[in-house]
C-alpha cells in the first residue's frame, strides 16, 4: 500500500476525517450565510455539500478493502454509497447550475454580486 | 396493473421533454401534449387508486431488482391520496391558471409533478432524497420565472435554503446507512428497531431527516424562505407551490416517522416528541404572529401554511392514530384551501391590480364568486364547520384531549381565534370597505393572468376550491376511513 | 316516545336554505323576492307543524362528521325552539318587507338571503341530536348573522360586526373544547335527557372544566354578563334583524344550548353534585341585575331593550341552573313568552323609527297621539316583561319563582323580585311620557329619568305635540300587524297558556329530563 493509503486508512480509522468533514460542514454553512458575495454563497454551499458527500464515502471505507470489480478478490470497499453518491453529485452539479443562471440573470441587471446592494436596489 | 407504479414518475418525467422540445418551434401542439400529459397523469393516478382500493397496497421495485437491493416503490391508500392530489392539482392549474407558458417552463411543470410523485411513492429514503431535489430544482426555477430579479433574488434564497435542507436530508440518511446498512423503508424500520432507538446515531438521524423536511414544510425558524418564495411567484407557480409545495413533503416527513422510525421511537426518546411539539407550537405561534402583521396578501397566505404546518408537526408529535389523521387531514385541507386562495390572489392581481389587504377593499362587490369562494376558503382555514378545515382541527383537539396534552389544546383552539383574526381582516375588507377610486385593471409584472376567458377559468378553478373544501369536510369520515388501514398499521 | 326516522327535521333546515338561491334569483324583482321569503317562512311553519303532530320522536340521521353521528332529532326541546323560531320568522318576514321597504334600504336581497341562512341554522340547533350537530350550526348561525349586522356598511356597523365574530367565534372556540372534553370522557356527545351517563363519574376535575367551557362558550350568545357586550352593540343592526335574531334567534340559541348542556349533556343531578349549579345560578342572578341597571341609563331604546333581553336570558338560564322541575319548566315558558314580548317591543320600536324618525327615547314624549296602537302594543308587552298578569310573562315568571323557591337555595327569589322592579323602573317612564308627555323643546321632563343626556339638535322643535292618528292611519300595514299580533300572541299565551302547543311541549320537556 501506498502511504496515501497508509495516511487515508489511519485518519479514517480514527475517525478523524469525520472531524475535518464536520469543519468543512461548518465552513460550507459560515460562507453561505455569511458572506455578501453571491457566488461566494453558492461556494459555500458546494463545500457544505461536499462535505456530506465525503462523510458518506468515507463511511464506505473498508480497511484493506479493494475496487469492487468482478475480476478482483478479496474484501472489497462497500460500492453502495459511491452509486449514492455520484448521483447527489450530479443533483449538487444541477443545483450549481440554477444558481449560477440566477446570479447571471441578477448580475446582468445590476451589475453587481453584492447581496446587499442588489437588496437595496429591488424596486 | 403491475407497472403502473413506475410509470407515475416516468410519464411525467419524460414527457418533460415534450414541451422541451416541442415549445419554441410548436408552442400550440406544445402545450395541448402537456396537457395530455398532465390528465393522463390523473388518469393513472385514478388507477393506482382504484387498484389500492381494491386489492390493499402494492409495492414494486424497479428494474426486478430483489427488494433488498432493488428501490421499491410502494402504494398504499394514504400516498394514492397524495398521488392524486398532486396529480389533479397540477393538471387543473395548468388548464385553468396558467396562461403564460413556454416549453422550459412546461417542463419545470411536469419535472415538479414527477418529483412529488416520487416523494409520494418511493419506499427508499436515498430515493426520497433525489426526487426531493427534483421538485426543488424545479420548483426554485419555476419561483424565478422568466423575468425580473425580484423573482431570482427570491428563488436564490429559496434554493439556498431548500439545498440545505436536502443535504441535512441527506446527511441523515446517511447515517441511517451507517446505523443499518439498508436504506429500503421496510428494512429500515426492522433494522433500526433492532438497532436500538436510544442509540444517538439513530437520534441524530431523526432529527437531520426532520430538519431537512422541515425546511421544505417552512417549520418555524426556517420559514422565511416561503413568505419571499410565493409573494414573487406568478399566480399558477405560487398556486402550485402552496398546494403541493409543503404538502407531499409533510406526508413525506408522517411516513418517515411512522413507517420507518415507528411510533415507538418517540415513546423512547421524549425528547425527540417534545422538540417536534415545541416546533409545532412555535410554528402555530410564528406564522399567525406574522400572519396579522402582513399587508401582503401572498405573504399572508405563506404565513398561514406556516401555522398549518406547525399543526400538522404537533399532530405527528402526538402519534395516536386520531391524531395522525388529524395531521393527514389537516395536510389535504390546507392544500385545497390554499391553491384556490392563491389562484384567487392572481385574480385580484390580475384585475384590479390589488395586492395588499387595504387593496382588496370592495372586491367582493367587483368580484362576487371569488370573493365568495376566498371566504369559504378562509373558513376552511380558520377551522369552522363544515368544512375540512375543522375536521382536520377536530380531530386534532380530540387527539390532544385524549393524551391529556393540555397546551397542544390550548394552542390548537388559539389558533382558530388567530387564524379567525388574519382571515377576518381580509375577508371585511373584501366586503364591507369602500372601494378606492379607479378599479381599472392595472398590467403587474409579466407571466400573470391575461383578461378575459382564462380569468373566468381561474375564477372557476377558486370556486371548486373553495367547494372542495366543505365537500371534503363533509367527507371527512369517509376520508379517515379510508386513511384507517394504514394509520392503524404504523400505529 | 319511540324514534321514527323521518325527513322532516331535515326539510325544516332545507326549505330556508333553499330559498337562498331563489332570493338570489328574483333580486331584481322585489315583489316576487318577497314571496318566495313568505313562501319559504310559511313552508318552515308547516313543516314543524306537522312534526310536532307527530306522535313519535322524528329523527334524520344524516351520516358522520369527522367520526362523530351527524343527526337531527325533533324532542320535545326542539319543537319548542324550532317552532317558535318558525313562527316568529313569518311574523318578522312580513315586517322586514315593510321595514325594509319604508326605509328604502340598500342591499336587500343580501338581508333576505342572510336572513333564509340563519333561520335554517337556527333550526339545525334546534333540531341537533348531539353536541357537535349543536356547534356546527352554531357557527354557521354566527356566520350567517354577521352579513345582517353589518347590513348598514358603516364604520359603527363594522366595528359592531367585529366585536359581534370576535365574541361569538371566540367562544365557539371555547364551546369546541369543551364539546371535545365531553366526547372523551364519556364516548359520545349525544343528547341524553337527564344527562350522559358517566360524566362526572370519573374525572370530575375535567367535567368541571369541560362544563365551564361549555357554559363560558355558549354564555356569549346567552350574552351572559361579562360576556355580554356584543348584544347593545349589535342594536346597529336593522330593527327586524336585532328583533328576530337579537332577541330571539341568536340568543335563544345561546341559552337553548345552555339548557341542552345542563339538562340533556350533564343533566341536573350531575350539575348539581359537581357543585357547578351554583356558580351558573349566581353568574345568571348577577346579570339579570346588572343587565336590569346599565339598562336603566340607556336613552337609545333598542339598546335599552338589548339590555332588558340579557337580563331576560338570565331569568331562563337562573331557572335552568337551580334545575327543579318547576323552574326548568318556567325557564322553557319564558323561552316562549320572552320571545314574543321582546319582539313585539322590537317591532314596535322599529315602526317608531320608521314612522317618525325617533331612536331615543327622550324624544318621544307624547309619541302616544301619533301612534296609539303601537304603544299599546308596547305597553302590553312591557308590561309582560315586568311580570303583570294577564299577559305571558307572569305565567313563566310565576312558575319560575315558584321554582327557584323550591330549590335547595331559595334566596334566588329576590334575584328575580329585584330584576321586575328594575324593568318596572326602566319601561314605566317610557310608557308614561309616551302617553302623557308633552313633545318639549329642551325640557329635562321629558328625558328617562335615570338615563344621561344626549345631545339634541339645539333647541329647535318642528311642533310641540305629534299629530294625533287615528287607529287605522298611523303606520304601514306590514308593520303595524306584526308589532299587534305579537302583543295580542302575549296576551292570548298569559290568559290561555295550555292552548297552546308550548305549555305541552315544556312538560314533555320536564317529564323526560326529570323521569
Amino acid at each position: 500500500m501506498t502511504t496515501f493509503d497508509a495516511l487515508f486508512g489511519t485518519m479514517v480509522g480514527s475517525r478523524g476525517a469525520y472531524v475535518v468533514y464536520a469543519l468543512l460542514v461548518g465552513i460550507g454553512l459560515f460562507v453561505l450565510v455569511d458572506d455578501d458575495n453571491l457566488v461566494k454563497k453558492i461556494v459555500g454551499l458546494n463545500v457544505f455539500q461536499t462535505a456530506v458527500f465525503l462523510f458518506f464515502i468515507t463511511a464506505a471505507y473498508r480497511a484493506d478493502g479493494r475496487a469492487p470489480l468482478l475480476s478482483a478478490t478479496g474484501p472489497f470497499v462497500n460500492p453502495l454509497p459511491h452509486v449514492l453518491i455520484l448521483t447527489a453529485i450530479v443533483v449538487g452539479v444541477s443545483i450549481t447550475a440554477v444558481a449560477l443562471a440566477l446570479v447571471v440573470r441578477l448580475y446582468d441587471e445590476h451589475g453587481t454580486f453584492s447581496e446587499t446592494a442588489i437588496r437595496e436596489a429591488r424596486p | 396493473m403491475s407497472h403502473l407504479l413506475p410509470l407515475l414518475i416516468a410519464v411525467p418525467i419524460i414527457g418533460a421533454l415534450v414541451p422541451a422540445v416541442l415549445g419554441a418551434r410548436r408552442p400550440v401542439i406544445s402545450r395541448r401534449l402537456t396537457v395530455g400529459i398532465l390528465v393522463g397523469q390523473v388518469g393513472l393516478a385514478v388507477a393506482v387508486l382504484v387498484a389500492v382500493a381494491a386489492t390493499g397496497p402494492r409495492t414494486y421495485v424497479v428494474g426486478g431488482l430483489p427488494a433488498a437491493v432493488g428501490i421499491g416503490l410502494r402504494a398504499d391508500a394514504v400516498s394514492t391520496v397524495f398521488v392524486l392530489l398532486v396529480a389533479v392539482t397540477a393538471a387543473a392549474l395548468y388548464v385553468t391558471v396558467r396562461t403564460d407558458t413556454t416549453g422550459p417552463t412546461d417542463s419545470l411543470w411536469l419535472l415538479f409533478v414527477a418529483g412529488l410523485t416520487g416523494i409520494a411513492v418511493t419506499a427508499d429514503v436515498f430515493n426520497l432524497y433525489v426526487f426531493l431535489e427534483i421538485s426543488g430544482l424545479a420548483a426554485y426555477a419555476l419561483v424565478a420565472g422568466r423575468h425580473g430579479t425580484r423573482a431570482a433574488l427570491a428563488a436564490f434564497h429559496y434554493l439556498l435554503v431548500g439545498t440545505i435542507g436536502a443535504t441535512l436530508y441527506l446527511l441523515g440518511v446517511g447515517y441511517l446507512y451507517v446505523a443499518t446498512g439498508t436504506l429500503g423503508m421496510a428494512g429500515l424500520r426492522a433494522d433500526l428497531a433492532a438497532v436500538g432507538y436510544d442509540s444517538p446515531l439513530v437520534v441524530t438521524a431523526f432529527v437531520l431527516v426532520t430538519v431537512g423536511l422541515g425546511v421544505k414544510l417552512a417549520l418555524f425558524p426556517l420559514q422565511a424562505w416561503k413568505p419571499d418564495a410565493y409573494a414573487v411567484a406568478t399566480p399558477d407557480v405560487s398556486a402550485l407551490l402552496a398546494t403541493l409545495g409543503s404538502t407531499v413533503p409533510g406526508y413525506a416527513l408522517v411516513r418517515l416517522v411512522f413507517d420507518v422510525f415507528t411510533a415507538s421511537f418517540l415513546d423512547a426518546v421524549p425528547l425527540v416528541r417534545t422538540g417536534l411539539v415545541v416546533v409545532g407550537v412555535a410554528s402555530v405561534a410564528a406564522g399567525g404572529y406574522f400572519a396579522l402583521r402582513q399587508s401582503d396578501v401572498r405573504r399572508l397566505l405563506a404565513y398561514s401554511s406556516v401555522l398549518q404546518m406547525g399543526l400538522v408537526v404537533i399532530g405527528i408529535a402526538i402519534a395516536t392514530p386520531a391524531a395522525v389523521t388529524a395531521a393527514l387531514v389537516l395536510l389535504v385541507g390546507n392544500a385545497v384551501a390554499k391553491g384556490g386562495l392563491y389562484a384567487a390572489t392572481g385574480v385580484f392581481a390580475r384585475r384590479f391590480g390589488a395586492t395588499t389587504v387595504d387593496g382588496y377593499a370592495g372586491l367582493g362587490r367587483d368580484a362576487p364568486l371569488t370573493a365568495g369562494a376566498v371566504s369559504v376558503a378562509f373558513i376552511s382555514l380558520v377551522g369552522l364547520p363544515p368544512t375540512v378545515g375543522f375536521a382536520g382541527k377536530w380531530y386534532l383537539v380530540v387527539a390532544a384531549v385524549d393524551s391529556r396534552a393540555w397546551v397542544v389544546v390550548a394552542v390548537v383552539l388559539l389558533s382558530t381565534l388567530v387564524s379567525l383574526a388574519y382571515a377576518g381582516r381580509v375577508v371585511e375588507r373584501l366586503y364591507l370597505a369602500a372601494a378606492p377610486g379607479g378599479t381599472e385593471p392595472v398590467a403587474t409584472d409579466g407571466g400573470g393572468l391575461a383578461d378575459g376567458p382564462a380569468r373566468e377559468r381561474t375564477v372557476v378553478f377558486v370556486v371548486v376550491a373553495a367547494l372542495a373544501t366543505v365537500l371534503v369536510g363533509l367527507g371527512s369520515t369517509e376520508l379517515a376511513a379510508w386513511f384507517a388501514p394504514v394509520v392503524e398499521g404504523w400505529l | 316516545m319511540t324514534d321514527t326516522v323521518s325527513v322532516l327535521p331535515l326539510a325544516a333546515v332545507l326549505l330556508p336554505t333553499l330559498a337562498v338561491p331563489l332570493i338570489y334569483a328574483a333580486r331584481t324583482r322585489p315583489r316576487l323576492r318577497e314571496t318566495v321569503t313568505l313562501a319559504a317562512s310559511i313552508a318552515t311553519l308547516v313543516t314543524v307543524w306537522f312534526a310536532v303532530q307527530s306522535p313519535t320522536t322524528l329523527v334524520t340521521p344524516l351520516g358522520s362528521f369527522a367520526g362523530i353521528p351527524f343527526a337531527l332529532r325533533a324532542d320535545a326541546a326542539a319543537l319548542l325552539f324550532a317552532l317558535l323560531a318558525a313562527l316568529l320568522w313569518v311574523v318578522t318576514s312580513v315586517y322586514s318587507i315593510g321595514y325594509l321597504y319604508a326605509l328604502d334600504e340598500h342591499a336587500q336581497t343580501r338581508y333576505f338571503a342572510a336572513f333564509a341562512v340563519s333561520i335554517a341554522a337556527t333550526m339545525g340547533v334546534a333540531f341537533a341530536a348531539n353536541l357537535l350537530t349543536l356547534f356546527v350550526f352554531y357557527e354557521l348561525l354566527t356566520l350567517a348573522t354577521y352579513p345582517l349586522v353589518v347590513h348598514a356598511g358603516t364604520a359603527k356597523a363594522r366595528a359592531a360586526g367585529r366585536q359581534y365574530i370576535a365574541y361569538t367565534l371566540g367562544g365557539g372556540v371555547a364551546a369546541l373544547g369543551g364539546i371535545v372534553l365531553v366526547g372523551v370522557l364519556t364516548g359520545t356527545v349525544t343528547f341524553t335527557p337527564g344527562g350522559i351517563d358517566g360524566l362526572g363519574a370519573t374525572d370530575t376535575t375535567l367535567a368541571r372544566i369541560a362544563f365551564v367551557l361549555l357554559v363560558v362558550g355558549f354564555g356569549v350568545k346567552t350574552a351572559l354578563v361579562p360576556l355580554h357586550g356584543w348584544l347593545p352593540t349589535a342594536m346597529v343592526a336593522p330593527t327586524p334583524v336585532s328583533g328576530l335574531l337579537h332577541a330571539v334567534a341568536v340568543v335563544k340559541s345561546g341559552v337553548f344550548a345552555l339548557g341542552r348542556t345542563v339538562l340533556y349533556v350533564f343533566g341536573p343531578e350531575t350539575t348539581w353534585d359537581l357543585g357547578l349549579g351554583l356558580p351558573l345560578a349566581a353568574a345568571a342572578a348577577a346579570t339579570m341585575v346588572i343587565a336590569g341597571v346599565v339598562g336603566l341609563r340607556q336613552d337609545n331604546l333598542k339598546r335599552g331593550l338589548a339590555y332588558s333581553t340579557v337580563s331576560h336570558l338570565a331569568y331562563i338560564a337562573l331557572g335552568l341552573a337551580l334545575a327543579t322541575p318547576v323552574a326548568v319548566f318556567g325557564a322553557f315558558i319564558h323561552v316562549v313568552a320572552h320571545a314574543f314580548m321582546k319582539i313585539s317591543l322590537f317591532f314596535a320600536a322599529g315602526l317608531i323609527y320608521v314612522e317618525t324618525g325617533e331612536k331615543y327615547v327622550s324624544d318621544l314624549a307624547g309619541v302616544g297621539r301619533r301612534l296609539p296602537m303601537t304603544m299599546t302594543a308596547f305597553a302590553i308587552a312591557a308590561a309582560g316583561l315586568i311580570g303583570f298578569p294577564l299577559v305571558a310573562g307572569f305565567v313563566s315568571k310565576f312558575h319560575l319563582i315558584v321554582g327557584a323557591a323550591a330549590s335547595p337555595h331559595p334566596a334566588f327569589v329576590v334575584a328575580y323580585l329585584v330584576a321586575g322592579v328594575l324593568k318596572l323602573l326602566y319601561f314605566w317612564p317610557v310608557i308614561y311620557t309616551a302617553f302623557f308627555g308633552r313633545r318639549e323643546s329642551d325640557s329635562s321632563e321629558s328625558r328617562h329619568p335615570f338615563a344621561p343626556p344626549h345631545a339634541t339638535d339645539g333647541g329647535y322643535v318642528e311642533q310641540a305635540m305629534w299629530e294625533r292618528r287615528s287607529l287605522t292611519r298611523e303606520a304601514s300595514p306590514l308593520l303595524l300587524a306584526p308589532v299587534v299580533a305579537t302583543a295580542a300572541a302575549a296576551v292570548l299565551l298569559g290568559l290561555f297558556p295550555t292552548a297552546f302547543p308550548f305549555w305541552a311541549l315544556a312538560e314533555a320537556v320536564v317529564v323526560e329530563v326529570f323521569g
